[in-house]
């Protein structure tokens, strides 16, 4: 009578990623992250002859978002479980509402603290998701949708994924710590490339043979251009938003990482086990 | 010219204009503003901006978010011609003003603080951040506009579940004050660490706790009520679903290579990136089919929704042929006054259009007076029925 009359079996792979990716999913998120890298970092590469007018490609800022659904549709085409999703939005309203709180005071953003651990609990494709659907989020419900968003959707989703893709094995303090190093890292990272998306529309292109500013010169050799660019992040954010990002982001994780990584891996047990019920024998 | 009449009287009902018409407007606007560096033909697609969103806003709360958007337009512009000053650049003959020159040093790499200022370059720097200012105010036209709720519930079909998962994070939103209120009340009552991170995580990990047990709750609704059901799409169906959207990935790579790299064969700068964006519609087609659900009460295109979205598109199209055939219009040389063609002025007015040709918004104000086919309502609409505390 004491002995419960049902049992969960589970499968063997019953724990597996929340958001399980398929190899053809890998593929594709690996394209589309080459594109959006491409898109990002062009101002580097781009080769010009002398005499052609650069302009920024305007043309980027709507080819991004169309690269962005794809992945998204990707990851989802086999149909999200329901509890998954559920908890993929109510991670996405948290992280909405910190950064909607964090954004008032300058230098403190705490954006990053819940989709690190979100993106370590539930995986690499959970990770992807939350990152780029937190910002659309957030950004439809502050009204801040603009030409800056599809930039941040996928570096914050690039930032969600690497979480997700830190060794398994750390636990315990080696796993904060583990945690407050990509965190410092991402913030750093995550500044970096927005500032590279936005440095080139930003400040305009340069005519070459004008150099001595920091705007961005078409056509210059890719050290000259990586310089100026360092220079010109270095002095706008790096010294101030990053660092400040980095710091609330590592402060955060070591002083609540440890609680919330807890709850999130209650709900993860509940949100990803799959199994059938059978009546016991 | 026939559908004229037609349009306007539709016009005169208030009602809201489908979400994506507006943003069809305002991509087509950003998308025409672009291509032209040229201040006068910038300034004018701003007043129809201005113009439409005057006319046509509604009185929401994602209305009001417009003046944030002419702030940072603004910002924008000071922010480049400021940017010209400090970092000088000599550039153009007619010299303003001249600043002596402030060397920086060495780590810096050469770059050198003011200069003398020019005249040229001052008028470089307005005109390509006009440019940059006028798509963010296209982009903030759009946010004022068009409903964001009812955006999110236009998502197409393959995106199902992210636009779920959007709504969700959406509604769930005004649940965590409530939440945090009663984990308070709950702790005020007992005794425990009183330490200012021990309070914070004593309060954090209740009300993500709360949340995460709402979304599994929430999650169970939705399982019965149908959700999880996997579509039916055959093995064969996902394969062609996949390989669209990874070729659609690839085409698009190539093109945005090709598009950087001009010693590269035309034929696989823009018509590949239009193929890569066709496949990858196609894709997300093929995988919206396994989607098989209705709408409840979608919004439908009517003749002004296409109109408004024809004008984006018109808009687009002419700043496109401008900037192609004549281009002392759309990139004006900094020395002369910039001069203006009938196009270009046709391509602003067109912009303005939707100020006509959409309908009025409904504003709250209004609706929240009884409106006669209510009238049968036992429950005056201003007054919510009062609600039990459950969840």
């Amino acid at each position: 009578m004491s002995r419960a009359r049902f049992r969960l079996r589970e499968r063997p792979e019953a724990r597996a990623a929340a958001v399980p990716l398929s190899l053809r999913s890998v593929a594709v998120l690996a394209v589309a992250s080459l594109a959006g890298l491409v898109m990002l970092c062009w101002p580097l590469f781009v080769q010009v002859q002398p005499g052609d007018r650069v302009d920024p490609p305007f043309l980027f800022l709507a080819l991004l978002p169309v690269v962005v659904a794809v992945v998204l549709a990707e990851v989802s085409e086999g149909g999200l479980d329901p509890r998954v999703l559920a908890v993929l939005g109510v991670l996405c309203a948290v992280n909405a509402l910190l950064r909607g709180i964090s954004a008032g005071v300058a230098g403190i953003e705490l954006v990053f603290f819940l989709l690190i651990l979100a993106g370590r609990v539930f995986g690499p494709g959970f990770g992807f998701a939350l990152g780029a659907l937190s910002l659309l989020a957030s950004a439809l419900m502050t009204a801040g949708v603009g030409p800056w968003l599809p930039y941040q959707m996928l570096v914050a989703a690039w930032v969600g994924m690497g979480a997700g893709l830190l060794p398994r094995r750390a636990r315990g303090r080696t796993e904060i710590a583990l945690l407050v190093g990509y965190g410092v890292l991402a913030s750093y990272l995550y500044g970096m490339f927005l500032n590279l998306s936005g440095w080139p529309f930003l400040l305009g292109v340069q005519v070459p043979g004008h150099e001595g500013s920091l705007a961005y010169v078409a056509g210059a050799p890719l050290l000259e251009n990586l310089q100026t660019f360092l220079v010109y992040t270095v002095l706008t954010s790096t010294g101030s938003f990053d660092t400040g990002r980095a710091i609330t982001t590592s402060i955060a994780l070591v002083v609540l990482g440890p609680a919330v990584l807890g709850t999130l891996r209650r709900a993860a047990r509940r949100a990803t086990v799959t199994g059938e019920v059978r009546a016991a024998d | 010219m026939s559908t004229e009449p037609r349009a306007s009287a539709a016009a005169r009902t208030p009602r809201d204009l489908h979400p994506v018409a507006w943003w069809v407007w305002a991509i087509g606007l950003a998308a025409g503003a672009s291509m032209t560096t040229n201040p006068l033909v910038l300034v004018l697609l701003l007043g129809s901006v201005l113009l439409v969103v005057a006319a046509r806003r509604s009185d929401q709360p994602w209305a009001r978010a417009f003046r944030l958007y002419l702030w940072l337009a603004a910002a924008i512009v000071v922010f480049r011609v400021l940017f010209r000053l400090v970092f000088g650049g000599a550039y153009g003959e007619t010299v303003l003003l001249d600043l002596p020159e402030v060397p920086l040093p060495d780590w810096v790499m050469g770059i050198t603080l003011l200069g003398p200022l020019t005249l040229e370059s001052l008028l470089v720097g307005l005109y390509d951040g006009l440019r940059l200012a006028m798509i963010v105010v296209c982009v903030g036209a759009a946010n004022a506009l068009a409903n964001p709720k009812r955006l999110l519930r236009s998502v197409p079909p393959a995106l199902y579940e992210v636009g779920t998962a959007l709504v969700v994070a959406v509604s769930v939103l005004p649940q965590f004050a409530e939440s945090v209120r009663r984990v308070r009340r709950a702790q005020e009552l007992r005794a425990g660490e009183q330490g200012r991170v021990a309070r914070l995580r004593r309060l954090l990990v209740p009300v993500l706790e709360d949340a995460l047990d709402r979304s599994l709750a929430l999650a169970a609704g939705m399982d019965t009520r149908g959700y999880g059901r996997s579509g039916a799409a055959t093995p064969a169906e996902r394969r062609t679903t996949g390989a669209l959207m990874l070729l659609g990935l690839c085409g698009i790579v190539v093109g945005v290579y090709a598009v950087l790299d001009r010693t590269a064969p035309r034929l696989l700068a823009v018509p590949m990136l239009v193929l890569g964006v066709a496949a990858a519609g196609a894709g997300l087609l093929s995988a919206g089919r396994r989607v098989e659900r209705t709408r409840y009460r979608p919004d439908h295109w009517h003749p002004a929704e296409l109109a408004v979205a024809g004008c984006g598109v018109l808009t687009a199209a002419i700043g496109w042929w401008v900037s192609g055939h004549q281009v002392l219009v759309a990139y004006p040389d900094v020395a002369s006054v910039p001069p203006v063609s009938a196009l270009a002025l046709a391509g602003a007015l067109v912009a303005a259009l939707p100020a006509v040709l959409a309908p009025p918004p409904r504003l709250s104000a209004a609706r929240a007076a009884p409106e006669p086919s209510r009238s049968t309502d036992p429950l005056p609409s201003s007054t919510p029925a009062p609600r039990a505390s459950t969840r």
